[in-house]
């Protein structure tokens, strides 16, 4: 059994303006211990993904139309709002992207630690100190510094207190939203090295969501590529980076200028992602697509298996005809 | 890749309208239906107050010592005060003073709030420190105090009243304009104007002004209502407006006396300048938001 | 062809109420016409105070600016604001960088009208032209910016640099607030501007790949000063100094067989506010001895045409 299974998940946003069909039917899985990169430009869905998983889609004008999370079988979507509570925190953490504004200003940095600990275990106020100071040595911060300010602390290190309080309860599920983005190339690479350690150590699943196929390769077992609120291509790593197959995932490598070859030109895909608000017929990608045929524009696409566990979203892929 | 594919079959006929600015902002204004009614109130209270002579047979001054304090009848639809004279017709008749000083003290303290408060925003430093001290000063001396030095001074009258209540109201819309300058000057479109040769007065009027007005409608609207307060204030140490010209401040401050035995005389004014509030507020928050591309639709 | 712009030695310090930080210290390099200098650092290094000091909407502390042969470091006003139609900027965010409340066809005309030039009528057609000339559908000029998406802002942004026709344009990470796929289209659309109007470009980033992909010359900095200096493809296939060896290695490459060098750097950068005489990277670098604590490392050309400014880049490097 999987971690973490989602099936069919569809989440709309309501608003006057019009339905805004923010995931549309993804279906993923996270077996325990692995992580699973999911990737997407701005607006592809993936943060609302995530915030489904938690149960932190505000509603109104969030609905969520229909689906299953399956969190080791049970299925979040139908657990009381308590329930939630403590499985948030406790069970499946979250590490937000903008360290600056995920820490509280005018609390300690270790009292926040402390506090996440005292809410799921309720152990005592010095138990918990102790805990967050270990977590913090754990993250590479000397654990006399939990009682500094967040102000005190540099960006690279306010994301190492943000993954610390993540960390702190062992969660089984750990999800990383853009955990590197805000920081610079040296920190990021600090971070990371330290996130893959410490998930081996801990033994955590990770559902970590990016824009950067670089951080993909170098962190994740499993990848999803996500286009206007729609999973287009699933695999394992080695599969996707080997052997790329939906015109999407192709078109968004070519436009990542290489450090290793010399490409005078790049490729990008032609236009831009479509409003979620108004989303086209048929295939979501088939407007931008160099391989879309007439058929593309009308009815669904599936996911089709096109080597062992490797998914594609594209008729034509999946009619061997690219 | 020289364009977006979507933007290929270019819609031509888009270009050639040019869109007006401000037929833009009217029709967005009135699609508002509060910010419509905030309209209808202040152009309802602007022709009732003109127009007096229009709507009552009544004169302003008339005394009739045997109908004083009579309570709303066909005669005297708002009843009458404590000297028999005609309620109705003193608030509209007074209304052209009260709204004419509020609006014109609004606007003078508000004109001089923005040059000030753009200035010290923009320059800051020394310029800065140098302005806001002695805005300081000015706003240490209590509002009335300062109006009754400038009204004993200049004299009265409907101007010299206006310019004695805005006097106090400067350092206010100069303190709001000046945060909000000190925010937007910062930002890459202000270094941009600079960038592309912008002087500093084209970049102050162009580019940080029009994106000060949210909050200079809101200080304006909200300091009509004060002014109407501050103008029966110098009425009532006689530094305003004499009597017996009516003036809706002082017609509440003469009420005050009987307000336990006769109650047109406190509720009638009151809710005249209460929908003169109103009507501002709301006329003021719409126009914020029809001024604001951002909000469109 | 010729040189264009040359930077001799150029400061910029600002006074903050710890110290004086050496925000730009040191600094000289020269651009050849048509070529794109590419400088790259974490934020916080200067590069974008480098960038503004150039183009001198910052006045600079020492050092002179010479363009198209004239010392332009100490000018009037009045010559400061002509020399805004051969210099312009490109800035990072598309959202911040344009006046919310003014329509894509007053943004891209504003330069026009700040210099007076061309009438009415004569200013629409010449704005349609740049609409086209970056790839902006003309049925947008009455559009705001909060109407379009981070692409097409850009693209505003460019056409706005472009109104003036500049020779030369500093890109301030042009594309770093932009998705990948349209990232790559605002690259192309530069690079194709640069080839039609002989543009000259900084392109000041954080982002490596990038840079190589834009760059003539990259100019690596690192709290203020230059840490190293040469052609792009040298810098990617001979790395020197122990910072640039460290960001290389640290950027995520979408890649899953490359093997690396692994130069892991320690720490975070901090602020050069009265730095100590010692060699600014010390505390960070793998490589460090005492030397490095002792003074500051001259910037010399170790290799033809590469500059380094470190003690030990002969050992390190085994030169």
């Amino acid at each position: 059994m999987s971690l973490l299974q989602i099936n069919d998940l569809t989440i709309h946003y309501v608003t006057r303006g019009g339905t805004v069909k923010a995931v549309n039917g993804i279906d993923l899985s996270i077996e325990a211990g692995r992580t699973l990169g999911l990737v997407g430009e701005t607006g592809a869905g993936k943060t609302t993904s995530a915030l489904g998983i938690l149960g932190l889609i505000p509603k109104p004008p969030g609905k969520i139309i229909s689906g299953q999370i399956l969190f080791e079988g049970a299925d979040l979507l139908k657990a009381s709002q308590g329930k939630m509570r403590m499985i948030r925190g406790n069970d499946i953490s979250m590490i937000y992207q903008d360290p600056m504004t995920a820490l509280n200003p005018i609390l300690r940095v270790g009292d926040q630690i402390s506090e996440v600990i005292i809410q799921h275990s309720g152990c005592s106020k010095a138990e918990a100190r102790e805990k967050s100071e270990g977590m913090l040595e754990t993250v590479g911060i000397r654990a006399e510094r939990a009682a500094d300010y967040p102000h005190q602390f540099s960006g690279g290190m306010k994301q190492r207190a943000v993954i610390a309080m993540a960390l702190a309860c062992n969660p089984k599920l750990l999800i990383a939203d853009e955990p590197t983005t805000a920081l610079d190339v040296t920190i990021q690479a600090q971070v990371l090295e330290m996130m893959r350690e410490l998930k081996d150590e801990l033994g955590s699943s990770m559902l970590l969501i990016t824009h950067d196929l670089g951080i993909v390769a170098e962190t994740c077992d499993d990848v999803a590529i996500m286009y206007a609120g729609e999973i287009v291509e699933i695999g394992a790593l080695e599969r996707i980076f080997h052997n790329p197959r939906h015109p999407y995932t192709l078109g968004l490598f070519g436009s990542i200028p290489s450090l290793d070859k010399d490409v005078r030109r790049l490729n990008p895909i032609p236009g831009l992602m479509p409003d979620p608000a108004d989303l086209p017929s048929g295939c979501k990608f088939h407007a931008r697509c160099a391989h879309a045929c007439d058929d593309c524009g009308s009815g669904s696409t599936e996911l089709c298996e096109t080597e062992r566990g490797h998914f594609v979203r594209c008729r034509r892929v999946a009619g061997g005809e690219i | 890749m020289k364009r977006n594919k979507s933007d290929a079959p270019s819609a031509l006929a888009d270009v050639t309208r040019k869109r007006g600015q401000w037929s833009d902002v009217l029709s967005r204004l009135f699609r508002n239906k509060i910010g419509l009614l905030g309209v209808i109130i202040v152009l309802l209270l602007v022709v009732l107050t003109v127009f007096a002579p229009l709507f009552t047979r009544y004169p302003y001054d008339a005394q009739s010592f045997p109908d004083r304090f009579k309570l709303p009848d066909a005669s005297h639809i708002m009843g009458t005060d404590n000297f028999g004279r005609d309620l109705w017709t003193r608030l509209l008749y007074g209304g052209r003073i009260s709204l004419l000083i509020a609006i014109l003290a609004s606007v003078i303290s508000n004109f001089i709030g923005v040059f000030i408060g753009s200035v010290s925003g923009y320059f800051g430093s020394k310029t800065d420190t140098v302005i806001m001290r002695a805005l300081d000063i000015l706003m240490a001396i209590p509002p009335l105090l300062l109006a009754i030095a400038i009204s004993s001074s200049l004299g009265s009258g409907p101007v010299n009243t206006a310019l004695a209540i805005s006097l106090s109201g400067i350092p206010y819309s100069a303190r709001i304009i000046r945060s909000t300058v000190m925010s937007i000057k910062d930002s890459e479109f202000v270094e941009a104007a600079r960038a592309t040769g912008s002087r500093h007065l084209r970049v102050i009027f162009r580019h940080i002004l029009p994106n000060t007005i949210a909050p200079l409608i809101v200080g304006a609207t909200l300091g009509i209502g004060a002014n109407i307060m501050a103008i029966s204030g110098l009425s009532f140490i006689g530094l305003g407006v004499h009597p017996p010209i009516p003036e809706w401040g002082s017609i509440l401050a003469d009420g005050r006396a009987y307000i336990r035995d006769f109650w047109p005389i406190i509720v009638f004014p009151s809710i005249f300048i209460m929908l003169t509030i109103l009507g501002f507020n709301l006329f003021g928050d719409a126009l914020r938001d029809a001024l604001d591309p951002r909000l469109k639709d | 062809m010729g040189e264009l712009l040359r930077a001799e030695h150029l400061k910029k310090y600002f006074k903050t109420p710890s110290g004086v930080l050496h925000a730009v210290d040191d600094i000289s390099f020269s651009i050849d016409s048509g070529d794109t200098l590419g400088v790259v650092g974490e934020s916080g290094c200067g590069k974008s105070t480098l960038g503004r000091v150039i183009l001198k909407l910052i006045e600079p502390t020492d050092g002179r600016i010479i363009f198209e042969g004239r010392d332009i470091t100490r000018v009037t006003d009045k010559e400061n604001i002509e020399l805004r139609r051969k210099m312009q900027i490109i800035f990072q965010d598309p959202y911040s960088s344009l006046n919310p409340r003014m329509s894509v066809m007053d943004l891209i005309a504003d330069p026009l009208k700040t210099f007076r030039l061309q009438s009415s009528a004569d200013r629409r057609k010449k704005v349609f032209e740049l609409m086209d000339m970056v790839g902006l559908s003309r049925r947008f000029a009455s559009s705001y910016p909060h109407e379009l998406d981070g692409g097409r802002r850009q693209r505003i942004g460019v056409a706005r640099a472009l109104a003036l026709e500049p020779t030369f344009i500093v890109c301030d990470e042009p594309v770093s607030a932009l998705d990948v796929s349209i990232q790559a289209q605002i690259l192309n659309l530069l690079q194709d501007l640069q080839e039609q109007q002989g543009l000259t470009y900084i392109f000041v980033t954080h982002d490596l790949s990038v840079v190589k992909h834009i760059s003539t010359d990259i100019l690596v900095m690192y709290t203020g000063i230059m840490v190293e200096k040469c052609e792009a493809k040298e810098l990617f296939a001979k790395p020197m100094h122990p910072y640039t060896k460290g960001l290389l290695s640290a950027i995520p490459v979408p890649n899953i067989d490359r093997v690396r060098e692994k130069v892991a750097l320690r720490g975070e950068l901090t602020s050069p506010v009265e730095p100590k005489p010692e060699c600014r990277f010390v505390a960070r670098c793998p490589f460090a001895t005492d030397i490095c604590r002792r003074e500051p490392p001259t910037y010399s050309e170790v290799l033809a045409g590469h500059f380094v400014s470190c003690h030990n880049v002969r050992e390190i490097n085994g030169l």
